[in-house]
Formats: C-alpha cells, structure tokens, sequence
C-alpha cells in the first residue's frame, strides 16, 4: 500500500517535467520556477534521517545550505551528491536532470537556484550522464561499491563534468588503492605467486582493463587463462 | 551501403601505424626517429597483441654476443638462415622477402639491446627447422622482452599509442593505382572518428587465427576444436579492409600451428616453450604408449601433425628432457620450479618412475629412452633419421621432467602482399601508395610453414623498413 501512495506522490511530479518540457529541453518551466520538495513529499522530516536537523526550505537551495555541491574532488563519507540522485532517478525514482538541474545545450550545466556552470554538456554529453548515473545505482557496479564508501563522482573524474571517452588513469585509482607494490601484495596468490592480477605479464597495464566504474568488471585475465579461478569487486551478478 | 569519404578529419598525423606489436613498435620507432609524427593505434585495452605473449625465441645468425661462436655450436650466416627459411616454407617464400629478415635479424636484436635494453639468455638453441644454433632465448622467457624495448624506442622517439581504438575501415578513393590510402575510421569508446594519415598507414595488426570463420575459409581442416595461442583480438578484419580498396593477398591457407601447446587451454606459456628449444640438445617426444612419434627436429606443421595423426585419444603428448639441459635450451630453473608447482612440469629420478607419473607404459618408455640413448652415442637415428649433434644430451642422469603437449593454432603465413619495401601490392601487382604492412598481417616471408623462432625477426625486420620508409614519403 506503502508504495503505491508514494507512487501518487510522484505523479506530480512526472507531469510537471515530461509534460512541460515539450522540444527544447532546457527552457522547462521547472528551471525558472525552480522544483519544490513538497509537491512530492508532503512530509520531508519522513525523508531524512532521524537525527537531521529540521529542514527549513522547499527546494534544493536550502539543502546546498548545508550540503555544498561535491565539486571540489575529495572523498566523503555518504556523499550527498550520490544520494540525492540515486533516490530521484531511475531505477528508483523516476525524475529527469532538469528538476533540479539548469542547462543551456553546449553553454553550460548548473543547479537551479544555485549559482555557477559546472561545464558545457552537448545533448551527447547528456545522454551519456544520464546513462551513467543511471548506473551508479546498480549496487554491482564499481561506481556504486565507490559511492557506498564515500568516494562521489568528482573523487575520480576530478571537477569538471565527464567526456564520453573519459578514462580514469592509474595513477588517480592509486591515490586510495596504492602503491602499486602495495596494491600487488595484498592480491598475491600463496599457491602460485606469478598469477596476480596487478602484477601482470602484460607490463603496466590500466586499472580500467578490468574495473569498469559504470559496467561489470571482468577478470581481463580468464579471456586467456579460462581454467583460473578469480573474483573482482563489482562483477555482474 | 556505399562509404563517402569523410569531409573532415578528427586527427591528423604523419604515420599511422594500427597495431602495437613487435612490427608496429618498431615501425613507430623508426618513423619517429625520422621526424614522423606517429601515433599507434591499438583495440585491445593492452598493448603488444601476441608479440607481448610470445615465446620469446629469436633467431638470428648473430648478435653482440657471438654465442654461437662463443660456445661452439658450427658455423652459420643469413645465407643458410635465408635456405633452412625457404627449405623450411617448402620453397613458397619469397625469396627477397626472406633475405630482408635474415640480413636483419641480427642488427634488429642489436639495436633492441642497446637502445630498448632487451636482455637475452647467454645461449642458442637449435631449433626444428633450423639447422644451425641460432635461436636466442629472451631474458623475460616471453615476447614482452622485445615489446618493452619496442615501445620505449618508439615512445622515447615520440611515437604516441592510442589503446581502445580500433579501425574499422581504410580510407582510400578508389582502386586507381595513383590513388593513395588517406587515412583510416576508428571506433574509440563511443566515438567514432576518422584519422588522416598525411604520409603513411602501417598496417602491422597480425595474423587471423582467432577469426575461425576466416581461418576456415583459407583452411578448411582448422575446425573450432583446435585451441589457438592467440590474444582474442587475432581476428584479421584488417586484412579483409585491405582487400576492400584493393590489396592483393597470397597464401592465406597456410597457418600453423604450434606443435607445443599447453594441452588444456592451447595457451602458450613458459612451459610450452621448452619442447621447442629442446630438441639441439636432445629432448624426445613421446606418445601414450611411450613411443616417439616425430623427428624432433622437424619443422612445426611435421610435428603438429605427427601428433594428430596418433588418431584419437592420443592427446597429449610429453616433451621429456633433464636437469642437464634446461639451461642449454634457454630454459632457467626457477622457470622449472614454477612450472613443477603449476602441474605443469611433472618430474621424476628415473624414466621408469615419470612413465608411472604420466600413466604410460613403463617398459616402452624405458626402451625408448635407452634407445634414443644409444642413437646420440652413435650419431644416428635409424627410427626418425634425426641428425644428431655432439652437444646433444643422452637422458642417462636425472632428476627428468616432462611437459604435455599438443597442438594449437598458432601463426598465420599468408596475408596481404608485400614489396621489399613493405609496400602493399594491389590486386593488379601496384603498389597501394602510402600503403605498407610490416610482420605477421603480410604473407610471403615464411611460405608454406613459418620455422619457430623466425617471426620476432621477420615482425622487427620489416616494421623497421616500413617505418622508415613511411616516414620518407611526402605529406
């Protein structure tokens, strides 16, 4: 019963984007009205936690009162940023970008209500970050096991908005999960010692041979060696 | 579906070379070296493709070292490695082809050493085919000993490598002999862009064994139940793109395979290189029922079929040799204890104990060795007609190992045709211009059967001619 009330309360608003955004995507009435908490939850003290103090606002402007935006690339724990959007876009909410979002096709891309542009992101582009966060919520992937640990976007793709063919090189994975040595050490087989993972016979080879952050890892090795026995985090399930 | 030239190119560089193994490394670096400005372009996630994977073996006449002179193993030159490649290619190879590798070989493996810092093994080996002590063993015990020398010449040059990008067509006009190759599209992520080549495409992206479609249509009898030793991206689209804008290819049919292979997963690991370097020194084949089967010096396609012609059940077969010659073949013995570990190695103190061990018959195992014994104290094999050296090691003192075999699919001969200036030839017998393949994407050099050992330099060789000469052409 639960669910379905709260699916009323979404209803809303459904409407209010998928019918008032009609060609141009980014002159929706949403971004200049700006979105109210309230027409969805009725009651937002049920939405947060117990102990957050009493939210004095309707919008996503009093929460960046506190929550400031995770632009600045450093881990934290349970980062607002991937919270407020797993539980507001699909698979579990159903919202689109610009409830809450601002954005001038290849200008720029902000927060409504807020001031700044995170970047410029061409309809491409947008296609792309929905996509992707939409698979920052398949608690599998490699983005989700990060976000659950309070690493956010911004602590692997650093301040700006990401690219399509965006990679994450070694040496950013390896601010947390090096040194390399160190990382090679802890994944050392006691049976047969050559057969480890970060210490490949290919040479140095990239973290996101194997860690897909958005996509099920794979084991690059078991292409090649098929009767070896090797598990990675974030393996489709 | 007709392809229109692209209006606009995404990249422009001077050489274009698709392909990050042994012939496209040294491609780069001799472009680069030239002043080109050189990007690789690679599909899979990894660099290297099967040269990284290789066995390492490296035949040349002679090096900086001078081993074969040094330890007294005969006499050698390009000449005889030139006659035993065509002898062994039953005379298909063309001729000038070979000599550009055999001429090669030695001050290509030189120049690895110097300038990349590959290290090789302080002996040769005399492997089957071969009929001198030419082949060198690398340091790494894998192909990566020459990639990593490869790739930091060329990086040092500033040859860059995109990895992840795959070509999905050459572009070029039409088929008038004039008509010059431009540049190639390339899939990248979830873009696809297209890359102006303003003096040169290399073509250095291998052979097909993995593509089994392709490999059936030029060899009907290599049906899926033959494993392959190759990297997944073995697939040879880059041939049939060249055929597309009128490539001419010759003797795609003949493609070998590795007599050798780890029996289970057909890969080529560091075991499986022993049999190959084995046999100078006196390392004997053996069958389930103890018997040899094959001169072990026989080229690769004899050995191969040797052992599938046992018929069925007959899978594997056992490399058996002794402590005495591991370091002779270019083996090591750490690489042995590994391997003893993995199960991969089986040892024993006496032949009649590892016959126990493999579950063969005993007494014909015994019979074979104390025969096979005898033929090296008396210089003749009346059962195989091996020719048999003085350094060749009778199996008298243990402890003995073995490692099982079989055979794999391994390396593709045939691909597209080549001038002596690694320029591509078209289907009217033109050369494509600003067209070149360099290594194991282009037919020609080792005819009807490669000799082991023949493809580091035949891929180094020609890269080097391919890249220097691409770097000459005019933007």
């Amino acid at each position: 019963m639960k669910k379905r009330y709260f699916l009323l309360f979404l209803l809303p608003a459904f409407l209010a984007v998928f019918f008032t955004l009609p060609g141009d995507r980014a002159d929706g009435a949403a971004q200049k009205a700006g979105v109210s908490c309230s027409s969805c939850h009725a009651d937002l003290k049920a939405v947060v936690s117990k102990t957050h103090p009493p939210v004095t606002g309707n919008n996503l402007a009093a929460c960046l009162q506190c929550h400031a935006p995770d632009m600045g690339g450093e881990a934290k724990k349970n980062p607002f940023s991937v919270r407020i959007h797993t539980g507001h876009i699909p698979p579990k909410g159903s919202l689109d970008c610009l409830t809450c979002h601002t954005w001038t096709p290849g200008r720029s891309f902000g927060l409504i209500g807020v001031k700044g542009s995170w970047g410029a992101p061409t309809g491409e582009d947008m296609d792309l970050l929905k996509e992707i966060y939409g698979t920052l919520a398949k608690e599998e992937f490699t983005a989700r096991l990060h976000a659950d640990k309070g690493v956010a976007c911004a602590s692997c793709h650093g301040k700006a908005l990401p690219k399509p063919d965006d990679t994450v090189e070694n040496a950013r994975c390896l601010t947390c999960h090096g040194p390399l040595e160190k990382l090679a050490k802890k994944t050392e087989p006691k049976d047969f010692p050559d057969r480890n993972p970060h210490k490949s016979h290919l040479g140095e080879i990239a973290c996101t041979v194997c860690h897909k952050a958005h996509g099920p890892s794979k084991v690059y090795c078991l292409d090649c060696h098929t009767k070896f026995q090797m598990k990675i985090p974030g393996q489709a399930k | 579906m007709i392809k229109k030239l692209p209006a606009k190119w995404d990249e422009t560089w001077d050489v274009v070379i698709v392909g990050s193994g042994f012939a496209g490394l040294a491609a780069a670096a001799e472009a680069a070296g030239k002043g080109a400005k050189v990007v690789v372009l690679e599909k899979m996630p990894t660099y290297g493709g099967n040269s990284i994977i290789n066995g390492g073996v490296y035949a040349a006449w002679d090096s900086k070292y001078h081993y074969r002179q040094k330890l007294n193993l005969g006499d050698d030159s390009p000449r005889q490695h030139v006659e035993d490649t065509l002898k062994g290619g039953d005379f298909y190879n063309i001729p000038e082809l070979v000599q550009i590798m055999a001429d090669g070989a030695a001050d290509a493996l030189n120049w690895m050493i110097d300038e990349g810092g590959a290290r090789v093994r302080e002996t040769v080996t005399r492997a089957g085919g071969h009929t001198a002590y030419r082949t060198h063993s690398a340091v790494a015990g894998v192909g990566r000993e020459y990639t990593e020398a490869l790739r930091k010449i060329a990086e040092k040059r500033g040859a860059k490598t995109a990895l992840n990008s795959e070509v999905t067509w050459i572009w070029r006009k039409d088929a008038d002999p004039k008509s010059p190759v431009l540049g190639v599209q390339v899939k990248r992520g979830r873009r696809t862009l297209n890359i102006k080549a303003a003096k040169a495409l290399i073509l250095a992206s291998g052979g097909f064994s993995r593509d089994i479609k392709m490999r059936m249509a030029h060899n009907p009898r290599l049906v899926p139940a033959f494993g392959c030793t190759n990297q997944p991206g073995a697939t040879g689209e880059m041939i049939r793109f060249a055929q597309a804008i009128g490539a001419d290819t010759l003797q795609m049919n003949f493609i070998q395979l590795y007599p050798f292979a780890e029996p289970e997963t057909s890969i080529l690991d560091t075991p499986a290189v022993y049999p190959f370097n084995g046999p100078g020194y006196g390392i004997v084949y053996v069958n389930k029922l103890g018997k040899r089967f094959v001169n072990e010096l026989e080229r690769r396609d004899v050995c191969a079929f040797a052992q599938i012609n046992l018929g069925a059940n007959m899978k594997p077969t056992w490399s058996i040799f002794n402590r005495a010659m591991v370091l002779k073949m270019g083996g090591s013995y750490e690489e042995v204890d590994a391997g003893l570990k993995k199960g991969r190695f089986i040892q024993a103190d006496s032949i009649r104990e590892m016959a126990g061990k493999l579950g063969i018959p005993a007494d014909a195992l015994v019979k074979t060795i104390e025969d096979h014994n005898r033929y090296i104290e008396q210089g003749k094999d009346p059962d195989f007609n091996k020719s048999i050296t003085k350094v060749m090691i009778p199996l008298v003192e243990g402890p003995f190992y073995s490692v099982a075999q079989w055979p794999a699919v391994h390396h593709c001969m045939g691909g597209v045709r080549i001038s002596p200036t690694a320029q591509v030839i078209d289907v009217f017998g033109a050369v494509i211009p600003k067209l070149y393949a360099a290594g194991e994407v282009a037919g020609g050099v080792h005819g009807s059967n490669r000799l082991g050992s023949n493809a580091i330099p035949d891929a180094v060789s020609f890269g080097r001619v391919a890249g220097t000469n691409a770097a000459r052409e005019r933007a």
